[in-house]
């Protein structure tokens, strides 16, 4: 298997049939259902514990309305956190470094979001457009800006998680390649590449955490300024 | 299709109780390998036989170049490296955590059932008291009876003495009368014997009284300037 430094992110086939969707399904068979047990296995009692802790965490801030996106927001946290993980292990391939796949899940989502503001409170939700507080001469030019923020939001979501996961895989990629090439002319330079890729991988970890809870914590943002 | 595979009279016709789970999973060697697989091969190979079997696969997949090592394999190296000092380092403290989890809930609910028997026993301790106490009822009832009875005696003296003293001040009030009218007639009897005598002093009687008077002072007189 000779990789070039693109097979990471093409899309898998396997005989001309995609397998984009086993790819991205394949996160829910790992999260096993609780089925009827009081007292549970270790695995079930720490999922259920952490989707516990996620739920509260975003759901905190959100009005009533809001409760009803609780199942989608939980659930994308949840398939955003496992596939990003899984995606650091070698020969993976991460659906989520796949612009087209982020901005599916951004554009719709944040679609929503604006139009139940606009739906049920729109003086309330246009009043976003100006913050409290401006002097009148600035009224128009930041009109105009915010609308901007405003349009720009499900690309910048969308671009945001495409590009932190394909930068830090591209990154691992390359250092790890300069590790090879070096290790038979230099093996100490390489030794220290080594230990250059071991921090970026817990870096890459971290970020693949991180990413996930942004992505769902502006969702639940825009959520509560138009609900 | 539950009750086509549940026997009508050969099986005890119930799905509880739950079987309970197993306490622990299944032995893995090295964290990925069931010990199935080892006693498998003991009985041809030894103890080393899996070692060798996986050592020569893998030298096999290398020297072929079926498996080629690229950059692929540095990254793996490094994020299983990561992987695995997590598991060592946190594995112990998760799975504690996890239990403590668990724990609490079965706790939660044994302190509901504890609270609930302490209660219990709590209202058949008071319920032994109210027992113990129903035997003292007839000296409860005596006493309640002598007080009673203390009550009604007081109350007639109380009245006894009411109608003693209004009887008293009605006898009273005659003797009263009677004396009043008594002193009255002899008042009266005294001012009309005054008013008689004085009327029926003439005033020739009086000359005559006062003349003589007069003459006893003088004589008295007389007799008195001797014995001074």
């Amino acid at each position: 298997m000779n990789l070039s430094f693109f097979d990471q992110f093409m899309s898998p086939h396997l005989m001309g049939i995609p397998l984009i969707l086993i790819s991205m399904l394949f996160p829910a068979l790992l999260f096993p259902t609780p089925g009827n047990r009081w007292i549970t296995n270790r695995l079930t009692t720490l999922q259920s514990w952490f989707l516990h802790l996620i739920t509260k965490q975003l759901l905190t801030p959100l009005n009533k309305n809001g409760h009803k996106w609780a199942l989608i927001l939980t659930s994308l946290m949840t398939l955003l956190l496992t596939i990003n993980l899984l995606g650091l292990l070698p020969y993976t391939f991460t659906p989520t470094t796949q612009l087209s796949m982020n901005m599916a899940l951004a554009f719709p989502l944040w679609l929503a979001t604006l139009l139940t503001g606009l739906r049920n409170q729109p003086s309330a939700s246009l009043g976003h457009l100006l913050p409290e507080g401006t002097p009148t001469p600035l009224i128009p030019a930041l009109i105009m800006i915010e609308t901007t923020s405003l349009l720009i939001r499900p690309l910048a979501l969308g671009v945001r998680l495409t590009a932190n996961l394909t930068a830090g895989h591209l990154l691992i990629q390359l250092i790890s390649t300069a590790t090879t090439a070096l290790l038979t002319i230099m093996p100490t330079i390489s030794f220290l590449t080594t230990i250059i890729l071991l921090l970026l991988t817990i870096l890459e970890v971290a970020v693949a955490m991180i990413q996930a809870y942004v992505f769902v914590l502006l969702l639940s943002l825009y959520l509560q300024e138009n609900i | 299709v539950l009750h086509a595979t549940r026997p009508l009279h050969t099986t005890q016709q119930c799905l509880a109780p739950v079987p309970p789970l197993p306490e622990k999973g299944g032995e893995v060697r090295h964290g990925l390998i069931p010990e199935e697989f080892f006693q498998f091969l003991y009985p041809k190979t030894g103890v080393t036989g899996p070692y060798m079997l996986g050592t020569g696969l893998l030298l096999y997949l290398l020297s072929k170049e079926i498996y080629v090592i690229n950059h692929e394999t540095v990254a793996s190296f490094c994020i299983l490296s990561v992987i695995i000092y997590a598991v060592k380092k946190y594995g112990a403290d998760v799975a504690a955590f996890a239990d403590k989890l668990n724990e609490e809930k079965v706790a939660k609910a044994l302190a509901v059932k504890n609270e609930a028997i302490k209660d219990l026993e709590t209202a058949i301790e008071q319920e032994k008291k109210e027992q113990w106490r129903v035997e003292g009822r007839s000296y409860l009832f005596d006493a309640k009876r002598n007080n009673i009875a203390m009550l009604l005696e007081a109350n007639y003296r109380e009245r006894l003495l009411t109608v003693y003293s209004e009887v008293k001040k009605r006898l009273d009030y005659q003797v009263a009368m009677q004396n009043l009218k008594r002193r009255k007639e002899q008042d009266h009897m005294i001012q009309w014997v005054e008013n008689s005598v004085v009327q029926s002093i003439t005033p020739q009687q009086q000359k005559e009284s006062i003349a003589k008077c007069i003459l006893d002072l003088k004589a008295l007189s007389k007799s008195v300037q001797a014995a001074v």
